[in-house]
């Protein structure tokens, strides 16, 4: 009898110590720490391009608040009409108005001119329009400018800075003296892109 | 009494006589103490430093909330870590977790995995660090803005990239693993 107690006995307090041993288990793990960092918070730049009238100075921002494309229409100089065999002028200035943390150059280009005639007018195909990249908007009225441009022109403007965009529309010397009165409207389309 | 009872005192008194003498009974025997000497216990220890982000063009960023981020630009966040590691045996892992909140930027940009390299220099860690590899050590994550994000979306958008964890944790000794 006293042999079967004692047995019971020792039976009941190895499980005791293997149960123990095993709630606490912490005690078999090994050293760790553990550090936090706070990163912070990181914020996107705007991507913010304006357009100046080289004459009236009106600036308009190139994308609107509502996300569409921007319309500005140019003066020209000289103001009037043009004379068949001259030229009138044009310019926009654009203004790379980002907040970028770092560097930040954008391409400004110009697509083809689109010339569309005004409603009951022929006059398109005798305008010729030519488009060069400039330093400053007072060089758009200088016909040497644009000795070797083309219809289309490009520019890289760097953070914070501007870029000039300047346009000669010349009317064809052999016009037809019965389109005098006549009106059409150019359209340049500007993209800029980041680079 | 009995001629048993006065047998037993007899010897009973004869053994105590013998024990009395000492020596006479005992083989030869002697003690000393040795002494053992000092356990002295390892350590593992992580303490973080100040943190220090930089841009694509390797620039630190001062305040990252008030720097804007832009399509093509990768901010590197770098943590200094001061890694102690005492111990003959001793090997440690050290872990970097990021926050979940990381995928919902998958949209905008990329988070890198996070190498480790050794304070001053471009050694990269390995994965299991020794006493050898401890004091200061860079963690460094990179978020790159995608390049290729479109018109503009995610213009003036705030991404708040948490908290990172770092772990140390060490590892068995060969010997304990062996069955």
């Amino acid at each position: 009898m006293k042999s079967t107690r004692a047995l019971k006995a020792t039976g009941l307090v190895l499980i005791a110590v293997v149960l123990g041993l095993l709630t606490v288990q912490g005690s078999y793990a090994l050293w760790n720490k553990a550090a936090i960092a706070a990163a912070g918070t990181i914020q996107a730049a705007d991507f913010r391009i304006s357009l100046t009238d080289t004459i009236t100075s009106v600036v308009t921002d190139m994308t609107l608040a509502d996300g569409t494309a921007a319309t500005l229409s140019l003066s020209t100089t000289p103001a009037g009409v043009v004379i068949p065999g001259q030229s009138t002028y044009a310019g926009v200035e654009l203004g790379n108005e980002t907040n970028a943390g770092g560097l930040f150059t954008v391409r400004a280009s110009t697509s083809t001119p689109v010339v569309d005639n005004n409603a009951g007018s022929p006059l398109a195909p005798y305008l010729t329009l030519k488009v060069v990249a400039a330093n400053s908007l007072p060089q758009c009225s200088s016909a040497a400018l644009y000795e070797d441009a083309s219809e289309t022109a490009e520019t890289d403007i760097p953070k914070q800075d501007t870029g000039v965009f300047c346009f000669q529309v010349s009317l064809a010397d052999n016009m037809p003296a019965s389109l005098s009165g006549q009106s059409a409207t150019v359209a340049i389309p500007i993209t800029v892109n980041q680079l | 009494m009995n001629k048993m009872a006065k047998g037993a005192i007899a010897t009973g008194v004869g053994v105590i006589l013998l024990v009395g003498g000492g020596g006479t009974l005992a083989t030869w025997n002697q003690a000393s103490n040795v002494s053992m000497g000092e356990v002295v216990s390892g350590d593992l220890n992580l303490e973080p430093g100040a943190g220090v982000w930089t841009n694509a063009a390797g620039t630190e960023i001062p305040v990252i909330s008030q720097y804007k981020v832009v399509p093509g630009d990768a901010l590197t966040y770098t943590q200094p870590l001061n890694v102690s590691l005492k111990g003959d045996l001793m090997a440690a892992k050290l872990t970097v977790a990021l926050p979940d909140s990381y995928a919902q930027y998958a949209e905008y940009g990329t988070v890198s995995a996070t190498t480790l390299t050794k304070a001053g220099s471009a050694e990269v860690l390995p994965e299991i660090l020794k006493p050898a590899n401890a004091g200061k050590v860079n963690a460094s994550t990179t978020f790159t803005f995608n390049v290729d994000t479109p018109d503009r979306i995610g213009t003036n958008a705030s991404a708040d990239l948490g908290e990172i964890s770092y772990k140390l944790e060490q590892q068995a000794p060969a010997s304990t693993l062996q069955p």
